[in-house]
């Protein structure tokens, strides 16, 4: 039996610090207890840390499921850059040979990164088979219940693959969830009986800003006033990649900041380059799309700007959150134009098949085409023996709450009363008045002077990192610099 | 791929065929595919986008059909006379690769993947630092970096680098230097991406990575030529044949003798595949590393050449000596020799 003293120990050492943030403790004292465990904490409240820190004080090898390929792979080298060796991502990037390589020897692993997809193949389950599994994380759980039957169904068989690995003891974990969600988590991993552990979603130091727009133009100039006089560094948020690039070129044009366009379409070289200038302060602002996760923690992020509207708050509440992870004043803007829920409203119905696209691909023998990503989707059901009735009602009840999940984002653009109310309600928390901060949401302050919330930027304070004073320099001066050659 | 530079890849004299431009640059190996790529003189540039759709390439072409400098007949480009114009002023004003041919022998793009992440191994060890974000990378030239260090790291690898890319900055134009030092990743220093560099360099992405690769060919020559073995050895496995594998093998029975239909007996392939193999080898080899005369008899040639003298080398067409004793093959082969012969008086 594991106690309190030898976390805290463990959290010392190897992490440097001495206290816990909230929920930590009691998530990991709800697994060493035994009990299979649901953490809602907080983007950036530590939820890696409960499974790292497990791993640590059971030397067991931690499983953990992951929806991004980018996403694992920075959670292996963060790992590694923290010294610890024994950590890989299995991937549809690998050679077959390199998969088989690290299902060989799985007991040399501490952790192990998966998708849903790579757990699913019969030779990496029958491999995880043989092992024991010391802790099973599902992480981001809420893909289970929010990307649903229409993206990645893979997704949907954890449950069954989880009996398949012998009932591991496992943590869910995730930064968002309303009650519904909770409960479709549990469901499908079929373990309703999973402690909770839930933190109040709130982060007081992120002001809540919408702004609406008459114009498209109007909108894009708004943006460049924004980046020119925000605080950075800064993310915006885009539904395209094309959108994310156009922005990012005009962005750099018009303002005087370093800004460039972050999505999956970069080869490994730029995404790594602008990864880096990022943390390192060496660029001001991030064009990202939603699809895109980044792996690495930036505390200071002041601001985080939608130029869509989300599909649903889930995503939006996660997005924001890479805002103020230090705790300083910082604020999330979503510029709105009538109109743009329809954007939105297509991109979440573009996945989900319709009657007779269902029935039509039912009727397919094994439509296995390259690129029909509805076929395939299809094709995926007929496989593991679902009806046509099932696929149907699945999906009837999928466009329902896609479009419920949009509708409950407009209520959050068009709510004349508090955003953070509006929030605390959507994900069934309650708090009073007296717990709201002083500077709230738009709807409160619909005028909000950004210098009050001390978010404008000083111009004088550009000195350290500064890129124009990097590329100033000629070839030598960097050679010098690479090699340590100054002395 | 943009406007720009699809525009290079046409001719101010003759219409080019889209499909070929598009299957080179994808780096399709058809014997078709090769044949147009030389004729083309495009061949260097096999394989420089593999992730080239269809799309994409639909979209430079519009592009230059809305400029109104190109005509298409079905996917046949012709420039127009103002074409020819933008096609002129491209020409000079843009920058021209002179290395490309290092790609279709050495796997330059693996290649700069472990130059690069060496020297930011190099960097972060000349500072003592161990706790660092390395460039992700495949699997393969993680590996290949892991052993390479393990093997190097004790000697001078920080002088040697350094005077390595000395060496290299100094012998190209200041200009050259600096952009390609700005692409290094190291201690502190994230590297710029092409992007960034095509910014500040006033010119378009696409044409920052001709420049870029050109510059990871000359860093090809300039290693196999290094005397460091810390540094030659990154160049390790990194050869590739100028011909594939098998049509290799297919070429080494016909120079020893041996009959086309005995090698597609004895190697199982139809007599269509060894034909291909011929030809590919033909396509790709310089001209002394081919027997020609085997295939084409004197007489034969001497018939056909006649009957063809009048037509350019890309209006000849198989119908003008079908009645001969001949097969198309033949009729390929002797097209490739008229290309070879004529290129190499020029
Ligand atoms: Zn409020």
């Amino acid at each position: 039996m594991i106690t309190t003293e030898q976390l805290y120990q463990a959290l010392k050492q190897r992490f440097g610090f001495s206290q816990f943030r909230p929920g930590q403790l009691e998530a990991l004292t709800a697994l060493t207890g035994g009990h299979d465990t649901l953490a809602v904490l907080p983007t950036g409240a530590g939820k890696t840390l409960i499974y790292e820190l497990y791993g640590v004080v059971t030397q067991q090898l931690v499983l953990i499921v992951s929806p991004l390929i980018s996403l694992m792979q920075d959670q292996v080298t963060a790992l590694n850059v923290k010294g610890e060796k024994r950590a890989a991502a299995l991937t549809s990037l690998m050679t077959y040979p390199e998969k088989r390589e690290i299902l060989r020897h799985l007991a040399a692993y501490r952790y192990l990164f998966v998708s849903p997809e790579m757990l699913s193949q019969d030779q990496v389950l029958s491999a995880f088979q043989t092992t024991q599994v010391g802790l099973l994380v599902i992480d981001e759980a809420h893909c289970i219940s929010t990307w649903g039957p229409d993206f990645r169904p893979e997704y949907l068989l954890l449950g069954r693959i989880r009996h398949q690995l012998n009932d591991p003891l496992t943590l869910m974990a995730t930064a968002t969830a309303t009650k519904q969600v909770r409960n479709d988590i549990k469901q499908k991993l079929q373990l309703p009986q999973a402690s909770e552990i839930v933190q109040p979603v709130d982060r007081p130091n992120i002001f809540l800003n919408v702004e609406t727009f008459e114009a498209r133009v109007d909108k894009d100039d708004r943006l460049i006033e924004l980046v020119s006089s925000l605080k950075k560094p800064g993310v915006i948020y885009f539904s395209s990649k094309k959108k994310a690039n156009e922005m990012a070129e005009l962005l750099t044009a018009k303002t005087p900041c370093s800004v460039a366009a972050y999505h999956a379409d970069l080869d490994p070289e730029t995404r790594f380059k602008i990864q880096q200038q990022f943390m390192q302060d060496q660029l001001d602002v991030i064009c990202a799309t939603s699809a895109f996760g980044m792996g690495i923690d930036k505390n200071n992020v002041r601001f985080v700007v939608h130029y869509h509207v989300p599909s649903d708050l889930e995503s939006y509440w996660q997005e924001i959150g890479r805002a103020g992870r230090d705790g300083q004043q910082s604020v999330a803007i979503l510029l709105y134009q009538p109109g743009d829920e329809q954007i939105a409203q297509f991109l979440s119905e573009a996945t989900v098949p319709q009657e007779n696209e269902i029935h039509y691909y039912f009727q397919q023998a094994a439509p296995r085409v390259a690129g029909d990503d509805k076929a395939n989707l299809i094709w995926f059901y007929k496989q593991h023996h679902f009806s046509e009735e099932q696929v149907q009602q699945s999906f009837a009840a999928r466009r329902d709450q896609r479009l419920t999940a949009l509708r409950k984002m407009m209520g959050y653009v068009r709510t004349p009363a508090c955003k953070r109310q509006y929030i605390w309600q959507y994900f069934n928390q309650t708090a009073g008045d007296d717990e709201k901060p002083v500077h709230c949401c738009s709807s409160e302050e619909p005028a909000v002077d950004f210098a009050t919330l001390g978010l404008l930027d000083t111009p004088a304070k550009r000195q350290k990192g500064d890129p124009i004073n990097q590329r100033s320099a000629g070839w030598q001066f960097i050679l010098q610099q690479l090699f340590n050659l100054n002395g | 791929m943009d406007a720009q530079q699809l525009m290079l890849f046409l001719s101010p004299t003759a219409p080019r065929r889209l499909r070929v431009i598009e299957n080179i640059l994808v780096g399709k190996r058809t014997v078709s595919t090769l044949y147009w790529g030389m004729r083309y003189q495009q061949l260097p540039w096999l394989g420089y986008e593999k992730q080239l759709s269809r799309d994409e390439m639909n979209r430079a072409v519009a592009d230059l059909q809305s400029r109104g400098d190109v005509k298409l007949d079905q996917t046949n480009a012709t420039l127009t006379p103002q074409g020819i114009q933008s096609w002129q002023n491209l020409m000079q004003g843009r920058y021209q690769p002179k290395y490309f041919s290092v790609r279709l022998v050495i796997d330059t793009a693996t290649l700069w993947q472990r130059l690069l992440l060496a020297t930011q191994v190099v960097s972060e060890q000349s500072y003592q630092n161990h706790q660092y974000y390395p460039l992700q990378v495949t699997w393969q030239v993680k590996q290949f970096i892991k052993h390479w260090f393990h093997r190097f790291h004790r000697q001078e690898l920080q002088a040697e680098f350094n005077t390595f890319w000395t060496v290299f900055f100094t012998q190209l134009p200041e200009q050259q230097a600096l952009l390609m030092s700005r692409m290094l990743v190291g201690h502190q220093r994230p590297g710029e991406t092409l992007g960034q560099i095509a910014h500040d360099f006033k010119v378009s992405e696409s044409e920052a990575k001709v420049i870029v690769t050109d510059l990871i060919c000359q860093l090809a020559k300039r290693i196999s030529d290094c005397e460091a073995d810390s540094i030659k050895s990154l160049l390790m496995g990194l050869n590739q044949p100028l011909v594939s594998a098998s049509a290799q093998q297919t070429l080494q029975s016909y120079l020893a003798g041996t009959t086309l239909e005995k090698i597609s007996q004895q190697r199982s392939l139809k007599l269509s595949t060894v034909r291909e193999h011929l030809l590919e080898a033909a396509i790709m080899l310089p001209k002394g590393q081919f027997d020609f005369q085997r295939v084409l008899q004197p007489e034969l040639v001497a018939e056909m050449e006649k009957r063809l003298a009048k037509t350019p080398l890309d209006a000849w067409q198989f119908k003008q000596v079908e009645d001969l004793p001949i097969d198309f093959w033949q009729f390929r082969l002797l097209e490739i020799l008229r290309s070879k012969s004529t290129d190499d008086n020029h």
